[in-house]
């Protein structure tokens, strides 16, 4: 009783309190009172492109779900409760948290010619456009990605994904990025643009992808 | 620093000739480089304030561009924060006041399967999913001392007291 009493009075936080909050979650169903304090807050932020998202909570036994942006979660002296937040109050308490947030990675793809190493006359302004990307990048990386259609075996398409790679690689170099950011790899053709049976040529899916970060 | 043999396989891949006999080489480094991955797992991309890694009882002050690995705690003073962006594109933010470690980390950048948890002991942590999440949410968690989070492709933010249990 004492252990109850004494996790239900406001004020510090501490170990053993919280302790006791835990063991004693069925307990404290009836106890949450609004000086308790919140141990956890969890809010889901609206998807880039606004596709469904969702996270699933597990606390002390208890399970919520939130699904809609700006749903939120607030664990109280045990009790897991559902709530809701939205774009001002996010700003404002974690505001400073989302202004340290990391760029989000960023494609190009350079078309360049068919069957050769050579960009075309497009390639130039997008290769422009990558450097001026990279250089507003701290600790900037360059992931060159090949991908082929399904024409040839796996096997031969994660080699000939790898070639185009190296080969986009070199190019960049050449077009004046640094090397040390760059690492290549080779899909093969586990990603297609285009999904077709096996062993169709299609032209779309013979692509190498450059992604900074 | 530590990136530099990741970096360094890339660069050799890079530069080696095209033909069949050095792509079965860069094959396999891509395979070294998804078991490298296992131990940098990410990279601190922006810091502010004090922040701090901690690595095999070793802290150092953390600076952009230093890699995370599996394990590391990461800590932010009252006025920090910092940003990591782990191989698979997912974006790991912590706020003032933070613990954060990678307790799990996997990803292979050629099938994309992987599985990360991150552990929040306290302050606020906000997450971008990535690849890993982007091929089977389940794989990507959050716990902190008190709940654990399952995500199901998507942006959140945590925050916890976090006091030791």
């Amino acid at each position: 009783m004492t252990r109850r009493l004494h996790t239900c009075l406001p004020g510090p936080r501490t170990a053993h309190a919280l302790a006791a909050a835990i063991a004693a979650t069925a307990l404290l169903a009836g106890c949450a009172s609004p000086q308790a304090p919140v141990t956890d807050r969890v809010v889901l932020l609206p998807q880039t492109g606004g596709s469904a998202s969702a996270v699933e909570l597990v606390a002390g036994g208890q399970r919520l779900r939130l699904d809609q942006p700006y749903a939120s979660a607030v664990l109280q002296a045990g009790v897991l409760s559902a709530a809701t937040s939205d774009a001002a109050t996010v700003a404002q308490r974690y505001g400073a948290l989302l202004a340290v947030q990391p760029a989000r990675p960023r494609s190009f793809v350079i078309p360049f010619e068919a069957n050769a190493n050579r960009l075309t006359p497009a390639a130039a302004p997008l290769l422009a456009e990558l450097r001026a990307a990279l250089a507003l990048l701290p600790a900037a990386e360059v992931i060159v990605i090949g991908h082929t259609d399904r024409v040839g075996s796996v096997e031969a398409n994660d080699k000939l994904s790898l070639l185009r790679a190296q080969a986009v690689g070199d190019l960049l170099v050449a077009a004046g990025v640094d090397r040390s950011l760059i690492t290549v790899l080779g899909r093969g053709e586990r990603a297609p643009l285009v999904p077709t049976a096996d062993e169709v040529a299609e032209a779309r899916n013979r692509r190498v992808e450059i992604k900074v970060r | 620093m530590f990136l530099q043999p990741a970096y360094l396989a890339a660069a050799l891949c890079a530069a080696c000739l095209p033909n069949a006999a050095h792509a079965q080489a860069a094959v396999g480094a891509a395979a070294t480089a998804a078991d490298n991955g296992a131990n940098a797992a990410g990279i601190v991309k922006r810091s502010l304030g004090n922040v701090t890694l901690e690595r095999a009882g070793q802290v150092q002050a953390v600076k952009p561009g230093m890699a995370v690995r599996m394990g590391d705690v990461l800590r932010t003073g009252a006025d920090g924060a910092a940003g990591i962006t782990l191989s698979d594109d997912t974006l790991l933010t912590a706020g003032p006041g933070s613990e954060l470690v990678i307790s799990d980390y996997r990803f292979d950048p050629v099938s994309h399967d992987g599985n990360v948890l991150a552990s929040l002991w306290r302050g606020t942590l906000s997450v971008v999913t990535g690849l890993i999440g982007k091929k089977a949410p389940e794989k990507v968690n959050v716990q902190t001392r008190s709940l654990v989070l399952g995500s199901r492709g998507t942006e959140f933010i945590v925050e916890t007291g976090g006091v030791a249990p």
